[in-house]
């Protein structure tokens, strides 16, 4: 399998200091790969820079063999890489069904793509309701199947299980499994639950202080000595 | 030629800046923009008058009154309307509105009591002070040197006293500073109070600079003076110090003969301020000391 | 009292909320439905007028040709501005307008010989020609009041404005119920959110300044034709203030409010008129004037206090933003 989302030497500073400093990573098509670290070890940043929501001072990102980089956000989800942001970006003014249906590429039917999508997350009872009124966790399933519906190659989760209720988590992992299954859909999640990476992901990668300190399968993460000095002696099981 | 609209500009730079800093005060502690501020200057310009015009007092005393008076019209404004406003809530949308609505108010109240024709302050305009090739009227000498010691006042006043850091602190981060024990209210109350001060001192200085002035020439005063307030950079009170300084030097030094194409028009010169801001945006979207946002 | 019961009158009132409808309408669609703060809206209605005025004076064109490219001259002025200004954080945005509308109007009043300068339009033409450029429409006007039997003028410029008002209104209403309409409104929510999902946001908000501020041109010659002259001075901030107290007070991002309010607000300004009951009459017409203006300044506050989400909007909308 090739590297579908590649990222080489990315830099970005903020007020002379280092968020991402020269991070280089690779992303295999069709698997699910985890990205974990401390806080502040610059996951955040790094998905800012690869989405186009930030320009990095230096380094390159690849998508499918074509440069993304510095291009901007909105052409980068139209080049088939969407993200979805920490906090959920519900569109509350708006009916589920319109935060769903707006984010169709073609106009087209998107309705009624849009309740398709919802039905399968079980979310179709609340298609009329304004998305404001929706619980924490529903509206990052919300986000999470609006992004489905730019029909993304590539879709980097930003921490989709913060401020998700335990019960909504395991529903929330099947349906991103579900994701990757049915829709071949490439997946890039940072997460600090690590129970849930261990368990979804096929890679996970490792980032501390602005950069990738470890690349492997879970198991191999787990046990890496670098992997479980950046994290200040927590311990894994 | 080049000093003398320097030192000019530094006049009408000064006025500006004092004004922007009042504004800034407000926004950064109350995420309020008062478009109503161009007419609590005009208030105190009317106050000043009142004693300097009729009464015949001097113009220090008829200055002090004024900044005064229109401390004393921001507090009871922020009891009358603000007030009320941050209990019931409002959003941006409300207070930009209700603002609009003050401005409204004030402005024609003051038509109202004062009619639309000009005014004056008793000045001598023949006085004039020499400083090398600069010449300055009795009213600029006066503006520069009140306004300068009023933006020593306030630097200091912003940097050392605990009213000054307290303010500071509520601008940074309101909930914060609430939680470490700042007595909000009392803040919020200095804040109206020291930019009913500025306002009533910017006023007076403005009209005094103009020569003639009506309770119209609020709004007129407000443009250059919120685009001091953009170019410093919103939520700065040093920024909008600098940027009314440097504002106002640009508009006189605009107009500078030697400038290619002959210089500006000088009535031309509000546009320049603006065309000024409009640039420095494009190349510091922050303004000068704001802070880069970031998504 | 009088003039209470003049159908004239309240025809000219009506006439007013029809223009003051179609500029709320193009400000409506700016930041109503897409979040763009544009306080410079009475600037497209001056390129508008002025374009109309200067083409049918100036170069001798038919006021059926003039006046739809002043329109357009207006909606190319809303893309020129926003090309460098929509790059800009919102809050800076609006300062850039409210700048954009004072230059125009220093222009219009210093660029006398294009303009007229501050003496107005009348002054388009040759010195000491009184200009004007109304002939072919109030030519119009007449032709209405035969076909349908009116006597007064006002009446007909009423039915008029109207009709060009709610044939916009219908265009506006039917063109936000598109998918088109339904991303403005996402970029309106969290323009981050909808750059995420691929819109160019950047071009959906140049789209829509320029058609609000077409729209704006719109009401600018319906303005210069309703009043035969105008001057720079007829351009003030204020009425860029007004327009947003229409939209506020209507409520946002409804298309169909935007008449309410309009009526509402003519009908506030015109009734103030008849403040002349004692002790009031005892100030002259001036004074009242003020009066009048200080009367709509503490409705407006009052309004805000008591019900922040205008007259037919939700509260969630205006409240915490």
């Amino acid at each position: 399998m090739s590297a579908q989302l590649e990222v080489q030497g990315l830099v970005r500073t903020f007020d002379g200091v280092r968020a991402v400093d020269e991070a280089t990573l690779d992303v295999q098509a069709g698997s699910i790969t985890g990205l974990i670290g401390p806080n502040g070890a610059g996951k955040s940043t790094l998905f800012n820079c690869v989405s186009g929501f930030l320009r990095p001072q230096s380094g390159r990102v690849t998508l499918d063999g074509k440069r993304i980089d510095r291009r901007a956000p909105h052409r980068i989800a139209r080049a088939g890489l969407v993200r979805t942001f920490q906090t959920p970006r519900t569109l509350a003014r708006m009916t589920v069904l319109e935060n769903v249906a707006v984010a169709a590429p073609r106009p087209r039917n998107a309705e009624a793509r849009a309740a398709k999508l919802l039905e399968l997350v079980r979310l179709g009872e609340h298609a009329d309701a304004l998305a404001g009124t929706l619980s924490g966790g529903q509206r990052k399933l919300l986000d999470l199947v609006r992004a489905l519906m730019v029909g993304p190659r590539v879709l980097l989760l930003d921490e989709p299980m913060a401020g998700v209720s335990p019960t909504l988590r395991v529903e929330l992992l099947d349906h991103i499994l579900a994701v990757r299954e049915r829709d071949g859909v490439t997946l890039l999640i940072v997460e600090h639950d690590l129970d849930f990476v261990m368990r979804a992901s096929d890679r996970v990668i490792v980032m501390n202080e602005g950069r990738v300190i470890a690349q492997g399968t879970p198991d191999q993460v787990r046990t890496d000595e670098r992997v479980v000095d950046a994290y200040l002696g927590a311990r894994h099981e | 030629m080049f000093w003398q609209l320097l030192a000019n500009g530094l006049v009408t730079g000064s006025v500006i800046a004092i004004a922007a800093v009042g504004v800034s005060l407000v926004y950064g502690i109350l995420r309020l923009v008062n478009f109503a501020y161009g007419d609590y200057m005009a208030f105190g310009a009317l106050a000043a008058y009142e004693l300097n015009g009729p009464l015949g007092l001097g113009i220090v005393v008829s200055v002090l009154f004024a900044m005064v008076a229109t401390a004393v019209l921001s507090v009871a404004l922020d009891l009358a309307l603000w007030r009320p406003l941050r209990r019931r809530r409002a959003g941006f949308m409300s207070l930009f509105l209700a603002s609009i609505g003050l401005a409204l108010v004030l402005r024609q109240a003051l038509l109202l009591a004062y009619g639309p024709q000009p005014r004056t302050y008793t000045v001598d305009p023949y006085k004039v002070y020499v400083v090398g090739s600069v010449r300055l009227s009795e009213a600029q000498f006066v503006t520069i040197v009140v306004a300068a010691v009023a933006i020593v006042f306030v630097g200091v006043l912003l940097s050392r006293s605990t009213v000054g850091r307290t303010m500071r602190a509520l601008a940074d981060d309101g909930a914060l500073a609430g939680i470490a024990g700042v007595n909000v209210g009392r803040v919020i109350a200095y804040t109206w109070i020291v930019s009913g001060l500025l306002a009533g001192l910017a006023g007076v200085l403005a009209a005094l600079i103009q020569t003639s002035f009506n309770p119209n020439f609020g709004f007129q005063l407000l443009l250059p003076v919120f685009a001091g307030v953009v170019l410093g950079g919103v939520g700065s009170a040093y920024g909008a110090l600098a940027g009314g300084l440097v504002l106002g030097v640009a508009m006189e030094l605009s107009t500078w003969p030697a400038l290619w194409g002959g210089g500006v028009d000088p009535v031309y010169k509000p546009v320049v301020a603006f065309v000024v801001l409009i640039a420095a945006l494009m190349v510091r979207p922050q303004g000068l000391f704001g802070r880069a946002r970031f998504v | 009292m009088s003039a209470l019961a003049s159908g004239d009158f309240w025809a000219f009132v009506g006439v007013v909320a029809g223009i003051y409808t179609i500029l709320a309408l193009g400000l409506q669609l700016q930041f109503g439905f897409a979040g763009l703060l544009n306080f410079g809206q009475v600037a497209f209605m001056a390129i508008g007028a002025y374009t109309m005025a200067i083409l049918v004076v100036k170069e001798g064109w038919s006021t059926w040709l003039a006046a739809p490219l002043g329109v357009l001259v207006a909606g190319a002025a809303g893309l020129l501005l926003g090309l460098p200004a929509l790059r800009l954080r919102s809050d800076y945005f609006a300062i850039v307008t409210i700048a954009f509308s004072e230059i125009v109007r220093y222009v219009a009043t210093n660029q006398g010989s294009l303009t007229g300068g501050s003496q107005g339009t009348i002054a388009l033409g040759k010195v000491g020609e009184a200009a004007q450029y109304n002939g072919e429409w109030e030519r119009f006007q007449e032709r209405v009041q035969d076909w349908l039997g009116i006597a007064s003028k006002d009446v007909a410029m009423l039915l008029i404005v109207w009709a060009a008002a709610l044939v916009l209104l219908t265009l506006v209403w039917l063109a936000v119920r598109t998918p088109w309409g339904r991303v403005l409104r996402a970029i309106r929510e969290d323009e981050d959110a909808a750059a995420s999902l691929g819109k160019n946001v950047f071009a959906y908000k140049l789209q829509v300044l320029a058609i609000g501020s077409a729209l704006a041109g719109v009401a600018g010659c319906f303005y210069a034709w309703q009043f035969s002259f105008f001057s720079p001075d007829d351009f003030q901030p204020l009425l860029t203030f007004f327009a947003w107290m229409i939209v506020i007070l209507g409520g946002l991002g409804r298309v169909w409010t935007v008449p309410v309010g309009a009526a509402v607000f003519g009908f506030l300004f015109a009734g103030t008129r008849f403040l002349d009951f004692r002790p009031l009459s005892y100030l002259s017409g001036a004074d009242r004037a003020y009066l009048r203006l200080v009367v709509i300044g503490l409705v407006i506050i009052v309004l805000v206090l008591v019900r922040p989400q205008g007259l037919l909007g939700k509260r969630d909308e205006m409240v915490l933003e």
